[in-house]
């Protein structure tokens, strides 16, 4: 599948502001089956320079300032993608089995980005739960593969919490959501990562696009006007990293656009900002990710 | 116990290490010390009896009299008020044989940690090669990826580096606890030495103890040397008051003569760091950190740092910046590390380890995970990463033996589910040193943190001494100082005096500079906050003295004393130092309340709660004395006695007055004392503004000038320079308009244009800065006023334009960042 994408972010802010210096994370990385092409990043009013280089995990990085005070901002991230749909020996495949696949994952000499080791441990946001361990268990045992495992995870989360953008903020810590049962996308990932983590599995945030209108048919998917969220599982050397979708309950396929992956969303937040001033800011967004073929 | 100690020390008839009983086998300090150096012990014991004059608690008394001179105090985790620092008068001491082993092993340690740092942040052969599971290096909290392949251009990481040692019972010293993200502690073992060289001065230098100062100015030149430029900026950047070891920053600021600055007080512009300073943005070479990685760039790590700098990443990558320590060295600090680096010691330096590390296995790694399980019983089992983790919700070291079945099961249980987040220790037995306690010496088991710093010539200098912590029990520390611990200071011994190196010296003189070094705007605002804080306390408590005074005299019913009594109530009212219910209540409870109920922001227990906290951030800036005064608590406020409230309301002004004069007396006359006056007349200037127009507004003239002239303290020149009793224009021009009168309107709004006019300015054209030029005219309109002409209205618009101006000084000098949070909304679906 072929998608355009654009997505348009307006700041305004009641006072003008400077020194606003920024970090945007919206440019997608390098993912396999994906190929992105005429990526255009514009920013207005025009910061003297855009320094486009890559975070601490698997996210490109966009960052700019704007010494003269302003009191709009727009940033325009567009891009064109294709996306080939999942291989068969992903969708058919099982991958180790847990307590396989931890001992594969700690014994990997790798401490790249994209390294199993960075994943499997508590991160900023995704600390450890008893309470999400505990009831992970309930779905998991050691001697099932990892493939299963990860659509277990997926579905306990999937079918037992409600979608609910009321019920949760950007801060929201994963037991929260899971003390609810009811949270978005951000949650979602957290708890399943939180979980995947808690048995070995090393689990890390994808912070990405799902196609706008949904094919002839079929219902319009969840988050698909917004930015969405899922969840990577590391399921061993010959699967690598696939993608797990609880908000949808299916595997991140061919309408879900990558664009990182962090340990959670503190590392692929797609705008962090500061400025100097005293000013009252809204942040105005709209996500268009349109087939073309 | 050699008879030689006895020989040396023929006078004194007894020692108070005579009856001191180390049971034998626990490697006591004494005990089990060379003739020579326990010769020490008794010899230092004996001079210390003697300067306690025979009663050990005056000792102690006096040591603590010190550390409450030098401010000294501390937090434990959790809580919310500062402790006394305690500690103790007996040394701990070191020979200088023994003394060798540990710097020699402290310095390799040093070397090999960062040979470590320099391989994990740079090619990651350990890794690759399979010495050092990637997973020991993700596992840490700490761990900075964004730092791979951003290196310190100098090639140092690690400039100062801090280590826990304990002693075993035969002896042997090893390494519990490796510390480079913070060197906690260290202020404090320069604070006890300071306080140690106070009471025993003469001791040190007659038992050849070596001196610590030396140690400081190397390690600051170390950390210059570094910066590659003439007379580099070094500041020490601090998380901020509220942090647990502030008082410890703030020490150590001011005895190495660095500024303390907060997050907020710099900015990056084209990768180089600056200090906003009231002279403008000022540039900054070094920062040593009291501050997480993590929290260091809201831009690059957390974004929920409020510590941090917005691409202070840049200003350190590009080369521009020396930190210390580098980002991401605190990755070296986990417990999982330590099961690698003896042989990591091997392999980097081709060396054994010279001391070494309590013994720890790492689940991570099957065969070190079965050994766990074997030895349960007889190891101590911690979390590996220095995090709590399931089960073990605590980061020290837990014997196995102590778990109950159903503990240990869940142990088990966790272990196989995620045995990397765990670690099997040794359990560690400390050896004991005397202690006095309650007029006795008694064994108590200790631990030391020592301090090596990187010099000027890249070497390694371990501080000789340090911080010892004298526990109850056996637990190995995890925090500073526990709950019933005291410290101590540590002596190196020589047998005679090393190659002279005289105390507090640097090797060269710096030049001659009368500055007071840079102000920082967060620093200025909070001089102009701790004046205006202060001030409108002191006004307060005048305002309850007049309302108090003249209830209890005997013509208390008197109406026209009664209508001004209820004026002043309401101007308490008006500026929140009572609540709206108090309002109708006695005039007794109105100003108990207004002095001690901390519920109303214009309360005086409420703005001197204020004024320590804005305080604690320039603790720095002030002398002792002054610090002293600013932190004695209030007096206790018995509502039901007014007449002992009275004498509260005296002692209050006192506490002012004292505060006024040492102030005026010890502090040097450059910005800092600037704008602490700017705050202070700004406010009495406010107050008198609002006093004068409620009370000239009373119909009982004659008792309301005379209220006037009481709360602007200007009875008696009034008294001499007019016959007849208060009227009204005479008051107003000798409370308003004089400006030779120092409680005068007109004298504050003249101080305040003197002051800002020596301040620094960053106009380049010459014209004065606004806040300057707001100032003038308002004097100016003061200077042409008449007395006939003030009323109501014109006393109306001079308080606007005070607080038009006090908002102008805010906006000019006071650094205004804002945390982005409307960014952190979410756009996810």
């Amino acid at each position: 599948m072929k998608y355009a994408v654009s997505h348009l972010t307006t700041l305004r802010y009641a006072e003008p502001v400077r020194m606003a210096q920024f970090a945007v994370r919206l440019r997608p990385a390098r993912w396999p089956g994906q190929h992105v092409r005429d990526y255009e990043f514009t920013v207005d009013p025009r910061p003297v320079a855009i320094l486009e280089g890559e975070g601490g995990y698997f996210i490109n990085e966009s960052k700019f300032e704007l010494r003269e005070p302003i009191s709009q901002l727009t940033v325009n991230s567009r891009f064109v993608v294709d996306r080939e749909p999942l291989p068969a020996s992903v969708t058919t495949g099982f991958g180790p089995c847990l307590a396989d696949l931890r001992e594969l994952a700690m014994s990997r000499p790798d401490l790249s980005p994209l390294g199993p080791a960075s994943y499997i441990f508590a991160s900023p946001i995704a600390r450890p739960e008893r309470e999400i361990a505990m009831w992970a268990a309930e779905f998991l045992d050691a001697a099932m593969p990892v493939m299963d495992a990860g659509r277990a995870l997926m579905r306990a989360v999937g079918e037992r919490f409600a979608y609910d953008n009321s019920a949760t903020y950007p801060d929201t810590q994963p037991i929260e959501a899971f003390n609810s049962r009811r949270g978005v996308c951000q949650d979602f990932a957290h708890v399943m990562i939180v979980a995947a983590r808690a048995h070995g599995i090393p689990a890390g945030y994808v912070s990405g696009y799902l196609r706008t209108q949904a094919p002839p048919g079929q219902e319009r998917l969840v988050g698909a006007d917004a930015m969405h969220a899922w969840v990577c599982l590391w399921c061993g050397d010959a699967l690598g990293w696939v993608g797990f979708d609880p908000t949808n309950d299916m595997l991140a396929d061919a309408e879900h656009i990558f664009i990182g992956m962090g340990r959670d969303y503190s590392d692929v937040a797609p705008f962090d900002g500061r400025f100097h001033g005293n000013a009252q800011q809204t942040m105005l967004f709209s996500v268009d990710v349109a087939p073309l073929d | 116990m050699g008879y030689s100690a006895h020989t040396e020390t023929p006078a004194a008839a007894r020692n108070w290490l005579d009856d001191y009983a180390a049971p034998a086998g626990t490697g006591d300090l004494y005990r089990d010390a060379s003739p020579a150096v326990a010769a020490k012990w008794r010899g230092i014991a004996a001079a210390l009896d003697a300067l306690a004059g025979g009663e050990p608690a005056g000792l102690e008394e006096t040591t603590a009299r010190h550390i409450a001179d030098l401010g000294l105090t501390f937090r434990v985790t959790g809580e919310d008020d500062e402790r006394n620092w305690p500690m103790t008068s007996m040394p701990v001491i070191i020979g200088a044989d023994e003394w060798q082993g540990i710097e020699r092993g402290l310095v390799q340690r040093a070397r090999l940690l960062e040979a470590l740092a320099a391989d994990i942040y740079g090619p990651q052969r350990l890794v690759e090669q399979g010495h050092l599971p990637a997973a020991v290096v993700a596992g840490s909290p700490y761990f900075a990826r964004k730092m791979l392949g951003h290196g310190p251009k100098s090639g140092h990481f690690i400039h100062v580096y801090a280590a826990d040692l304990a002693r075993g019972p035969q002896g042997g010293w090893r390494v519990l606890q490796d510390r480079v993200r913070l060197a906690t502690g260290i202020g404090y073992a320069l604070e006890n030495r300071l306080a140690m060289s106070r009471t025993a001065d003469a001791l040190l230098s007659q038992y050849h103890v070596r001196r610590m100062a030396n140690f400081f100015s190397r390690l600051r030149e170390g950390i210059a040397t570094d910066c590659r430029r003439e007379q580099p900026r070094i500041a020490l950047l601090t998380p901020g008051r509220f942090n647990q070891t502030y008082a410890e920053q703030a020490h150590l600021a001011r005895y190495l003569g660095l500024p303390l600055v907060e997050g907020r007080d710099l900015s990056v512009v084209e990768e180089k760091l600056y200090v906003g300073t009231i002279a403008g943005p000022k540039r900054v070479d070094a920062l040593w950190r009291w501050v997480n990685t993590n929290a260091l760039d809201p831009l690059s790590f957390d974004s929920r740092s409020q510590l941090g700098v917005a691409n202070l990443f840049d200003a350190w990558a590009a080369g521009g910046l020396e930190m210390v320590n580098w980002p991401g060295v605190e990755v070296l600090e986990s417990p999982a590390f330590s099961a690698f680096l003896p042989r990591l010691c091997r392999i980097l330096l081709g060396e054994a380890p010279l001391l070494p590390t309590v013994a720890t296995w790492w689940c991570g790694q099957a065969a070190e995970a079965s050994t766990v399980e074997q030895r349960f019983d007889t190891l101590a089992l911690l979390p590996a990463f220095g995090e709590p983790v399931d089960v073990l919700d605590r980061i020290a070291p837990v014997a196995g033996a102590s778990f109950d079945p159903a503990r240990r099961a869940a142990l088990s249980d966790a272990i196989a589910r995620r045995p990397m987040d765990y670690c099997g220790q040794e359990i560690v037995q400390l050896s004991t040193s005397p202690t006095m306690i309650e007029g006795h010496m008694v064994p108590r088991p200790f631990t030391l943190r020592l301090f090596v710093a990187r010099t000027e010539d890249g070497d390694w200098c371990v501080m000789p001494g340090g911080f010892a912590r004298l526990s109850i029990g056996d637990e190995l520390p995890t925090s500073l100082m526990g709950e019933g611990d005291l410290s101590a200071d540590v002596w190196v011994v020589d047998e005679a005096t090393p190659a002279k190196v005289a105390p507090g010296t640097q090797r060269h003189e710096p030049p001659i500079s009368r500055g007071a070094g840079i102000l920082a705007g967060q620093a200025a605002d909070n001089l102009f906050w701790f004046g205006r804080y202060n001030e409108r306390a002191e006004l307060t408590v005048r305002i309850v003295r007049s309302i108090l005074g003249s209830s209890i005299e005997m013509d208390a019913i008197h109406a026209d004393k009664d209508e001004v009594r209820r004026t002043l109530v309401d101007l308490l009212r008006s500026w929140d130092a009572i609540g709206p219910e108090t309002v109708r209540e006695p005039y007794p409870v109105i100003c108990g309340k207004a002095l001690s109920e901390d519920l109303n922001q214009g309360g005086v227990a409420t703005l001197l709660r204020r004024r320590f906290e804005v305080g604690l951030g320039m603790r720095e800036r002030f002398s002792r004395d002054l610090w002293r005064i600013v932190s004695r608590p209030m007096p206790t406020i018995e509502i039901a006695r007014p007449v002992s409230m009275l004498s509260n309301t005296r002692w209050l002004t006192e506490h002012f007055s004292a505060l006024a004069g040492l102030a005026s007396e010890n502090m040097v006359r450059g910005s800092a004392w600037r704008f602490l006056e700017i705050g202070k007349r700004m406010e009495r200037a406010i107050g008198t503004t609002r006093i004068a127009r409620r009370l000239l507004d009373v119909e009982a003239n004659f008792e309301a000038l005379g209220t006037l002239l009481d709360l602007c303290d200007s009875q008696i020149i009034y008294r001499a320079r007019y016959l007849a009793g208060p009227m009204r224009n005479p008051v107003i021009d000798l409370v308003l308009l004089d400006p030779a009168n120092p409680r005068a309107l007109a004298f504050q709004v003249a101080t305040i244009v003197e002051q800002l006019a020596g301040l620094p300015t960053i106009r380049e054209d010459g014209l004065p800065e606004e806040p300057l030029r707001q100032a003038r005219t308002l004097r100016a309109v003061l200077e042409e006023a008449r007395a006939d002409e003030v009323e109501w209205s014109w006393l109306d618009r001079i308080e606007a334009r005070l607080l038009a101006l006090s908002e102008e000084i805010s906006t000019r000098y006071f650094l205004q960042f804002e945390r982005d949070d409307a960014l952190r909304r979410s756009l996810l679906g």
